[in-house]
């Protein structure tokens, strides 16, 4: 679990990090959303660079992102591979039984893997970069519009920023219920796979256990601390939208309009 | 006989942005039948080196010598797994780790996984409980029904019935009653009389005078002090100057001397200090 790097926060003080988390969010939603767009080389680079330029910016070792996306490459390899062996069309480079390769499903294949590795480092230069609990209150900030709608704003931040605060607090009780286990005579990750389920219960169990404890225990405490519900009350942690905001939102625009141009139909 | 750990260094997320040094080049040695404490703050490193003489961390240098058995920076965890049945760890608060339906199932869990046979391990379990004090008529019920204090003697249990040679302890007696830490003491002073090794890691410098033979002051990863408590605690300047402190009766006499007190040796325990004033 060490090496997940995705949803990590990094402390660091470049534009990046003190951008306001909404604008990065929403940078975000935008970014992934267009980079489906991109499907000829032009417009690839453009994004290519719009990425390396975010990533320079926040001061960010590169070689970090790089350790990022290993957990992943087995499965981006896989649909990788699926793509380039059975898309058809296109003039044929190499064939061998039901496999055969050709010059669009290559394209096919590049496409697709440099998409995933976009989604990755953008999303991962999100997290690295913002705390999760402002991560929540722009969730929520963003959400707002949906009040009138009965959308349960409030208690979705809350909830929001609880699971986040703890899941430091859950990851560290695993790894000790773990290693209490082990010092017992469990074995993790051994044997067949019945054994390798039967071996969860005695971690499972005792994490329920103390969630509960702590959600019981966090409840009393909050309800001592006079917390009532979301009406009424007053905001510590303010978000600021300022001028650089407002500049990566139009940077934004521009790359939209520019990645809806140089498309290829 | 016994563990020794000799220049062992460990480093937490080796090769990542979070990597965190925790211990720079450790000797110590634990002998047989000995009662070692290992005292330090808070972050001092004293969990690892706990967790290095069982074998769930192998040091990124160094080696652990458990017996016969050695633990390198390359070992596998299917060589040192013996290493786990010799050296029993109770973790704070041990209570959060019961899982099973009945106490003592949870109990015979860990003989088990040891390969003894399930009657043979009820058996050590039934033994165990009552070594710590659990009567019969809670062997058959859930332990999340258990008081907190009785929840941590099953689970101490749980540890015992795989009949470790060396008994590592982790401030056993956190958040517990005056009552129940002094009969929790009491039990590990009279298993170390029967023979075990016990390494006990706490802050709480009364429980070092009153049990250990001997002590190892860890600061920041280092071993800054060691030997029997008696000379230990001599240093009351130097170890209240890293926040660790002195037995409250050390403390006591040292500021007798202050204020023209003679006293050779300054005292760890009442029955010293006593003893001291009487004949001094």
């Amino acid at each position: 679990m060490d090496k997940l790097i995705l949803g990590r926060y990094i402390p660091g003080d470049s534009i990046v990090h003190r951008l306001d988390p909404r604008s990065k969010l929403l940078a975000m939603f935008v970014f992934i959303s267009i980079i489906f767009w991109a499907n000829n080389l032009i417009t690839n680079i453009i994004l290519f660079s719009f990425t390396v330029i975010a990533i320079l910016l926040s001061k960010v070792k590169l070689g970090f992102f790089i350790r990022g996306v290993r957990p992943m490459i087995g499965l981006i390899l896989f649909t990788t591979f699926f793509q380039m062996f059975f898309i058809q069309g296109g003039t044929i480079i190499f064939e061998f039984g039901f496999l055969r390769i050709t010059d669009y499903s290559l394209g096919q294949a590049v496409m697709i893997f440099i998409r995933f590795v976009l989604i990755i480092f953008f999303s991962t230069l999100l997290t690295l970069t913002t705390t999760p609990l402002s991560l929540s209150d722009a969730v929520e900030s963003l959400l707002t519009p949906l009040k009138p709608f009965k959308v349960p704003v409030h208690e979705i931040g809350l909830m929001l920023s609880l699971s986040l605060r703890f899941v430091p607090t859950l990851m560290d009780d695993t790894t000790r219920i773990m290693n209490a286990q082990r010092a017992r005579g469990v074995d993790f990750g051994e044997g067949n796979i019945i054994q390798k389920v039967k071996s969860v219960i005695p971690i499972l169990i005792p994490l329920f256990a103390s969630s509960l404890k702590r959600a019981d225990a966090l409840a009393t405490a909050m309800e001592s601390r006079g917390y009532q519900g979301g009406d009424g009350r007053t905001k510590y942690r303010l978000l600021h939208w300022g001028l650089k905001d407002s500049l990566l939102m139009l940077t934004l625009l521009g790359l939209t309009v520019a990645l809806f141009l140089l498309k290829s139909t | 006989m016994g563990i020794t750990l000799q220049n062992v260094n460990f480093t937490y997320q080796k090769g990542t942005p979070f990597e965190g040094r925790a211990l720079f080049d450790i000797n110590l040695a634990i002998e047989n039948k000995q009662f070692t404490a290992v005292i330090g703050h808070t972050g001092s490193g004293k969990s690892t080196i706990m967790q290095l003489l069982n074998g769930l961390h192998v040091p990124t240098e160094g080696m652990v010598v458990v017996d016969d058995i050695t633990i390198a920076p390359d070992s596998k965890t299917k060589d040192i797994k013996s290493v786990r049945k010799k050296v029993g760890l109770v973790f704070q608060f041990p209570e959060s780790q019961l899982f099973e339906e009945t106490v003592l199932k949870d109990v015979a869990f860990g003989p088990q996984n040891f390969g003894v046979s399930e009657e043979k391990a009820e058996e050590i379990a039934k033994e165990k409980l009552k070594l710590v004090g659990i009567t019969e008529e809670l062997f058959e019920k859930n332990p999340f029904e258990l008081s907190g204090g009785q929840m941590r003697r099953v689970a101490i249990a749980g540890i015992l019935a795989m009949e470790p040679n060396v008994l590592v302890l982790d401030e056993p007696t956190a958040g517990l009653d005056p009552k129940g830490r002094r009969e929790l003491m009491s039990l590990f002073k009279q298993l170390h009389k029967s023979g075990m090794s016990i390494v006990l890691v706490t802050h709480l410098m009364d429980d070092v005078a009153n049990f250990a033979d001997y002590v190892y002051v860890l600061q920041e990863g280092k071993i800054v002090l060691k030997g029997k408590p008696t000379d230990v605690f001599q240093q009351v300047d130097f170890l209240e100057n890293i926040q660790l402190g002195v037995p409250k009766i050390t403390k006591f006499a040292h500021n007798l001397t202050k204020r023209g007190l003679k006293i050779e040796k300054l005292p760890i325990t009442i029955a010293e200090f006593v003893e001291v004033v009487i004949n001094g």
